[in-house]
């Protein structure tokens, strides 16, 4: 896109825009970085959806933002760290899993649909709350949300204060409490992510599957003090990969393990467990990595409406036969009789395919005693 | 004697979408679309199983909100329609295409195809397929589980977790209940969605067994001795049944799977968008807008934009090849798997319905061969249910499974990511203020104004958490509709708990509201109490 162009966009817009571009991140970028980006992937892909080549195609996209849903209303930011396991393209189109897109056939209505959204009801910045609430995201990843009051924040300061103590920063405190009942002080271990601005939901890289977490809001006094805020509830990341306890009952060494693994996996029949254990590794780690663990188990992008690619003209031609005759009369056109409207008109259409089209029309009277034919003879011929 | 069985699990699922206040909505076409191209077609597939005595067993989970359209007086007359603007259409095209060949075949294809649609909906089941299901329940044959009362994705329901999981529960049990007259044996977990401990509540309701993602069950503790071959047991005794990925992916994956067989019909070329505008014009979105109309004369063909008119015969032979394949493909595997378990295994391949006709054109007479062919061709393999299943050998290994979701990358992200992991605070928010409703409400009962409020209240907050809002935020280019309708649910239910804490109800907004939002009648709002 035309760098001139863009930089008469406001950032917010261009935001939005990225985002239809799956970047990431791009909240956070500078908008001189949000341009660079954009123009960038323009001058990549050409001719794909995302491609704008002409200064009308500019124009169209503008408008198009300008008409795209706010879907960001609320005050704050959304920041996304580093996601070693989201391999992306440097044109940041995320691969798509074909169930994916068979699920989401069902609501394809058509490519070129907008619905015209009304504005009425928005979504409250906040609902006076103090509280942080954690989600699992997969194995490796929480994502938390929260919300806290001036009032709150207030009240926290001044104890900090009466300590003598001065707030330093803003953090999040992720605690390990896997099989502990958390009292504030007993977790295996801890980390802190600093936060910053407006910050007001972020996705935690806690890197370990099968672990319970607890995530405190909190500030950190300058004498390394912690005062918590909220303290969310507790999730468990799930486990990734074969559990280390075997039943007695259903005794399952690693051989037989990793033999039904293999066959459950559609790894095929008839490998050895240690082969089978390096191919799990590699396609299962390929699998997260390209989001292709489900339903298709095939990273690569299928069959999907084809873009045309680049300028394109596709031309058919329609022939229109229609005539009049007495109401009660009898019609045949191409000896095929035709239903006439009430005043005796009658339309016919047809796809008109090249070479030569005899069309008799006969019309006979109520009665049969007369008959009219005529047949206009059409020849398509397309060069 | 078989080997091994298999059980072929379609889920049936459309969110609600019902728009009285509109004449002509696009969205609603969904419902209109997979009745003609999935649902009838497949209870068609039945009906010809059942006239010609073939013994099959199949399993099929109706959602819910799916139910309630199909029930929805409106959503009825509005489909029938649909269906005759269709068949005018179809009519029309038979003329228009007399001189080509090919495509005047299809025309007349198609114009067959929606009048005995219409002869199936009316004429059979005097506008209500549901009783279609039921009937085909009844004799036997097909299986019906039940599903979370709006497609909750569960695992995120954070916060009020037990309640609210409860809640989307308890309405698709009840709804089951009284529409089948029995305890639904099984639940399809939205997205397959897994949270450990939520088959606690399924197993308050009854409820016998769920479907995981394979994961779901390979990463279970302890190690599950039979992978995914074999049903087990949550400490809860309620059975998890693991998907099979060999079997999914052929009919998943359109590249190496059979739906994207050159001969089949492409999906994405339709009439809606190729012919002359003032022809089609009646048939698209009053405002000129092209859309789909469902006729379309193309084959895949190939990698390319040149698509070939579909033959309907080729493509049929193409799907009996494949019903053949995957057939000798199961008996295989069971085969293998009789001998290294010392028990016959269970086979279960989970689809969407919709995959089915809507997307894969050919796959309901694909099923229909298949189903005829495991019957009279071979003796390794028999059709089967997870219930059926789990009479043959109630005993069964006691494992937790693994947190898990079918959907992308196995976990939670497509319904958690940068497009939609905004809501969550908003529904969750919902559920604290429905309990604390619920729970004003406890002790003394409310009038019936008041009733009826929370009432819808819960209907509303059931409405947002709809896992196809965050789905289609997620992926579709067009998000807006998922957007407003998150927004608007989130609205009603914010205005209508406003007005009952401060006890002054809106009736005029309400009476709205419960006309446009009209699932679920029986809802009682006491599923919220805390108790």
């Amino acid at each position: 896109m035309d760098r001139e162009k863009l930089k008469k966009v406001k950032k917010d817009k261009l935001v939005l825009l990225a985002r239809k571009s799956d970047i990431r991140g791009a909240h956070l970028m500078s908008k001189e970085r949000l341009i660079d980006t954009l123009t960038r992937i323009s001058e990549k892909k050409p001719g794909v959806k995302k491609g704008i080549k002409t200064k009308a195609q500019a124009q169209r996209v503008i408008k198009q933002i300008r008409t795209l849903p706010q879907q960001y209303r609320i005050k704050g930011r959304t920041a996304v760290a580093e996601q070693p396991l989201c391999r992306e393209d440097s044109g940041g189109m995320m691969e798509k899993i074909e169930q994916q897109r068979v699920e989401a056939s069902k609501y394809y209505a058509g490519p070129d649909y907008h619905y015209a959204r009304q504005e009425e009801f928005q979504f409250p910045c906040g609902y006076g709350d103090n509280k942080i609430v954690a989600m699992v995201r997969d194995p490796w990843w929480v994502y938390s949300y929260w919300e806290v009051t001036h009032n709150k924040e207030n009240e926290v300061k001044e104890r900090i204060g009466r300590k003598g103590l001065n707030p330093e920063k803003s953090l999040l405190r992720i605690y390990d409490v896997t099989d502990i009942e958390f009292n504030g002080r007993n977790a295996h271990r801890f980390f802190d992510i600093e936060l910053t601005g407006l910050a007001n939901n972020w996705y935690i890289n806690v890197g370990e599957p099968d672990r319970s977490w607890i995530i405190e809001i909190g500030i950190l006094a300058n004498n390394g003090e912690f005062f918590v805020l909220a303290r969310s509830n507790c999730v468990r990341t799930p486990r990734f990969g074969m559990s280390d306890v075997i039943d007695e009952e259903w005794m399952c060494l690693d051989d037989d393990y990793w033999r039904m693994f293999g066959l459950s996996g559609g790894f095929g029949i008839g490998k050895g467990s240690l082969a089978l254990k390096e191919m799990f590794k590699k396609r299962l780690m390929e699998q997260i990595s390209s989001g292709g663990w489900s339903g298709a188990l095939s990273s690569s992008p299928v069959r999907k409406a084809l873009k045309q690619k680049g300028f394109w003209l596709v031309v058919d031609c329609e022939l229109i036969v229609y005539g009049r005759t007495e109401s009660d009369a009898k019609v045949t056109v191409q000896g095929k009789p035709v239903r006439l409207r009430k005043d005796g008109s009658f339309t016919l259409r047809y796809a008109l395919p090249d070479g030569k089209q005899e069309i008799p029309v006969v019309a006979t009277s109520f009665d049969g005693d007369d008959t009219r034919t005529i047949t206009p003879i059409v020849t398509r011929k397309t060069i | 004697m078989e080997k091994g069985y298999l059980a072929l699990v379609l889920h049936a699922h459309l969110p609600f979408v019902r728009h009285p206040e509109h004449e002509d909505f696009l969205e609603e076409d969904w419902l209109y679309e997979a009745i003609t191209e999935t649902y009838i077609p497949i209870i068609d597939v039945f009906e010809g199983l059942v006239r010609d005595k073939v013994p099959f067993r199949i399993t099929m989970s109706l959602t819910p909100t799916l139910l309630s359209m199909l029930l929805d007086p409106l959503l009825q007359n509005r489909y029938l329609r649909h269906l005759d603007k269709l068949i005018e259409l179809s009519a029309k095209e038979i003329e228009r295409t007399r001189w080509q060949g090919q495509f005047g075949n299809l025309s007349i294809m198609y114009h067959n195809r929606f009048t005995r649609a219409r002869q199936i909906f009316c004429d059979e089941y005097k506008m209500n397929i549901v009783n279609a299901f039921k009937k085909f329940y009844d004799l036997g044959v097909l299986e019906i589980i039940t599903c979370g009362a709006t497609h909750g994705f569960l695992p995120l329901m954070e916060v009020e977790r037990r309640i609210a999981v409860r809640a989307q529960v308890a309405v698709g049990v009840d709804m089951h209940r009284k529409l089948f007259g029995r305890t639904p044996p099984g639940i399809w977990l939205p997205e397959c969605a897994y949270n450990p401990g939520d088959d606690e509540v399924f197993k308050e309701f009854g409820i016998k067994y769920f479907l995981t993602d394979t994961h779901g069950i390979l990463f279970g503790s302890p190690r599950p001795k039979f992978g995914v071959f074999a049903p087990c047991y949550c400490k809860s005794g309620v059975a998890a049944f693991g998907r099979d990925v060999e079997s999914s992916k052929s009919v998943w994956s359109s590249q190496e799977g059979y739906p994207g067989d050159y001969n089949y019909r492409e999906f994405y070329r339709d009439i809606g968008y190729d012919l002359e505008f003032d022809y089609i014009k009646p048939y698209i979105l009053p405002d000129g807008t092209r859309i789909n109309t469902g006729i379309k004369y193309y084959r895949i063909t190939g990698e390319t934009n040149n698509k070939e008119p579909y033959v309907p015969e080729w493509a049929m032979a193409r799907a009996a090849d494949h019903a053949a394949n995957f057939m000798f493909n199961r008996e295989k595997q069971v085969e293998h798997l009789h001998g290294i378990m010392g028990r016959r295994p269970i086979i279960i391949s989970p689809y969407d319905a919709e995959l089915y006709g809507h997307w894969w054109f050919e796959g309901p007479d694909w099923l229909n061969f298949l189903i005829r062919k495991i019957a009279y061709d071979q003796k390794s393999l028999k059709l089967i249910t997870p219930s059926d299943y789990l009479k043959i050998y109630p005993r069964n290994q006691v494992l937790t499974p693994s947190y898990s979701s079918w959907g992308w990358k196995g976990y939670n992200e497509v319904w958690l990511e940068g497009s939609n992991d905004w809501i969550y605070r908003h529904m969750h928010k919902a559920v604290e203020r429905m309990i604390e409703l619920a729970d004003m409400y406890s002790n003394r009962e409310p009038d019936h104004f008041t009733r009826r409020a929370l009432n819808q209240a819960a209907r509303e907050l059931l409405l947002a958490q709809s896992s196809d809002w965050a789905f289609i935020m997620k992926t579709a280019t067009h998000s807006s509709y998922a957007y407003r309708r998150t927004k608007d649910h989130i609205y009603r239910f914010t205005r209508l708990y406003d007005e009952i804490k401060s006890a002054h109800i809106d009736g005029g907004f309400l009476s709205d509201i419960e006309g446009k939002d009209n699932l679920f009648p029986d809802i009682d709002y006491g599923i919220y109490c805390r108790k």
